[in-house]
């Protein structure tokens, strides 16, 4: 199939690489031009723009930062829509696999669907680990046909892959996800203070915890970060910050009271304030450290 | 002096009102018509359009419900910045009254002065019943040299009026008072919530406290229209949601710890999501009293 990828960082470049490798052809893109070398060495076609992508490429991949980012990829000067097949190009089908709000999610989708181009919303769990390892959880919003039309391109990157509802309901879920996550790991830094502030080696209860009924994925991965003080960024915490602003956003916008993950936002706004966004998330010990003297 | 006014609502009419009693030629403009029928009889004169407005007016006065509809008003088709041009007009002073974003405040302000047009930011606090009194306190961001010039006519609209800094700086002022205002409407309702489920009398309460060191005129004023279930706005709860998201979003952008204001922010979500949007935010009891199976 003729596939594009747009979005080469680290979450992009692998998954690009498993399409590649399953044979299909592929037209890439990315802001960043040292991020394509990889690509282009196993066969890759680099683009000069989004609109030369979608020239190209029938369905398209998309793998960026923010709201705003995909919006402009898909819809502005240089953009996806610009190569659809009413404007002479072979794109007929996105799949953002970014993380951003769901309203604007509805609003690409709805931009797209009056060029006669479908789109789902397909946000990623798992980090770069599972991308690496074609091991993702992918939630995904929008028409059923489509999904099926993709689901064998979806088959090459993840394991898990939940058709949760209509456009935008891929990043509803995504939201949760962030949501639980998160506050999972803020539990996981307070318990691990609270451990070493009373003198007890955090190791032996995260340990002894693992077996129990708070045994959870992210004590077992974020919480041995923690334990090791290993702070290199897994998955980077300004990432969760932009996420949060996110999900109290619709929280405000939907008269929906969040109270757990607002105290999360303000901890995860501290932590950007002490310059550790580009570090892992399990710094979120360290904010609570800072609050209890301990530098 | 020749003074326009934007934005007839619950505040802003009685503020115009101020200004046409002090003996001032007011120009108006408003989306409803009928927001100008109170200034039928007093010699206003009906404008079709802000840019109308601007053309005969020295000092414009917005007051309007949030940062886009600011930004519409003074720089949007048929918008003052559009009337100043118009009438080859220089020295066109405006004073946006409104409560929005310090960030839009800077942003409309750099691009009014690019047009040679000063702006002040002077946000009020007060609510309605300051604004009918003439008693608001206003917070005011901009040069000093424009400040002394619209000083006058503050005088008529409030007890009080504060150069605070520089252009955003009003704005910077009011997300405090909104930050003390609604984190202590909480905290009374919250004491008032312990004390009547304690089985004590919280007018009891509140009278002991007005003595001591938790004294406040939200203990006082707001305090005593919950005693006597008035929750008739006043200043509606949707409205202090609306500004404690301002705040929440400087805090995310500035990597700041709010973490009272974010709790309360939480529960304004609820009170609007509840139904409570329309009530005074003093409803804040209401919501508590629900949320401990007490309603």
């Amino acid at each position: 199939m003729n596939l594009g990828f747009i979005g080469l960082g680290a979450m992009g470049r692998p998954l690009a690489a498993h399409l590649l490798r399953a044979g299909h052809a592929l037209a890439v893109w990315s802001r960043r031009p040292e991020t394509k070398a990889p690509l282009l060495a196993a066969g890759a076609q680099v683009c000069a723009s989004p609109a030369e992508v979608a020239r190209h490429a029938e369905i398209v991949f998309t793998m960026v930062t923010g709201s705003d980012d995909v919006a402009a990829v898909v819809l502005g000067d240089q953009g996806l829509i610009h190569g659809c097949v009413a404007a002479g190009g072979q794109f007929s089908t996105l799949v953002d696999m970014s993380t951003i709000a769901p309203a604007t999610a509805c609003h690409i989708a709805r931009s797209l669907d009056e060029r006669g181009v479908r789109m789902l919303d397909a946000p990623v769990s798992g980090g770069v680990t599972a991308a690496e390892g074609a091991a993702l959880a992918i939630m995904v919003g929008g028409p059923a046909e489509t999904l099926e039309l993709v689901r064998p391109l979806f088959e090459l990157l993840g394991k898990t892959i939940v058709h949760v509802g209509e456009n935008g309901a891929g990043q509803v879920a995504k939201a949760c996800n962030q949501m639980v996550m998160v506050a999972a790991i803020e539990a996981g830094a307070e318990a691990m203070r609270l451990a070493t502030a009373s003198g007890v080696d955090p190791a032996k209860v995260r340990q002894a915890l693992l077996a129990g009924s708070a045994g959870s994925r992210v004590l077992e991965v974020f919480g041995a970060r923690m334990v090791n003080r290993d702070f290199q960024a897994g998955v980077e915490a300004r990432l969760h910050h932009k996420d949060f602003g996110i999900l109290l956003d619709e929280a405000h916008r939907l008269g929906c009271p969040l109270p757990i993950a607002a105290v999360v936002g303000q901890q995860l706004n501290s932590l950007m304030a002490q310059g550790w966004g580009r570090d892992d998330s399990a710094s979120l010990l360290r904010v609570v450290e800072r609050g209890s003297g301990r530098k | 002096m020749q003074i326009g006014f934007i934005g007839l609502g619950l505040m802003g009419c009685p503020m115009a009102q101020h200004l046409a009693r002090a003996g001032h030629s007011l120009h108006l403009w408003a989306r409803r018509p009928a927001a100008l029928e109170p200034f039928k009889d007093i010699g206003a004169h009906a404008h079709v359009s802000a840019a109308e407005v601007a053309k005969h007016a020295e000092i414009v006065i917005t007051m309007v419900a949030d940062g886009p509809d600011v930004a519409q008003v003074c720089l949007g088709a048929g918008g003052l910045s559009e009337g100043a041009a118009a009438a080859g007009k220089a020295g066109l002073i405006i004073v946006d009254m409104s409560t929005i974003a310090p960030a839009v405040a800077r942003d409309v302000g750099a691009q009014l002065a690019a047009k040679g047009i000063e702006f002040l930011d002077a946000p009020v606090s007060g609510g309605e019943v300051g604004a009918k009194a003439a008693s608001l306190t206003i917070m005011v961001g901009g040069k000093a040299s424009v400040f002394d010039k619209v000083k006058p006519l503050f005088e008529k609209l409030g007890k009080s009026s504060t150069l605070i800094g520089d252009c955003g700086a009003g704005q910077v002022a009011k997300a405090c008072n909104q930050i003390l205002t609604g984190v202590g409407v909480a905290a009374v309702a919250e004491a008032f919530n312990f004390a009547r489920k304690s089985g004590v009398d919280p007018a009891r309460v509140r009278e002991a406290l007005l003595g001591g060191f938790a004294y406040s005129k939200i203990l006082e004023n707001h305090g005593q229209r919950m005693l006597d279930r008035n929750f008739k706005p006043g200043f509606k709860a949707w409205m202090h949601q609306k500004d404690l998201r301002i705040v929440m979003e400087e805090a995310h952008k500035l990597g700041l710890m709010l973490p009272g204001a974010a709790a309360t922010a939480q529960m304004f979500n609820a009170m609007v999501g509840s139904g409570l949007g329309e009530e005074d935010s003093i409803a804040m009891l209401k919501l508590l009293e629900r949320m401990s199976g007490s309603e």
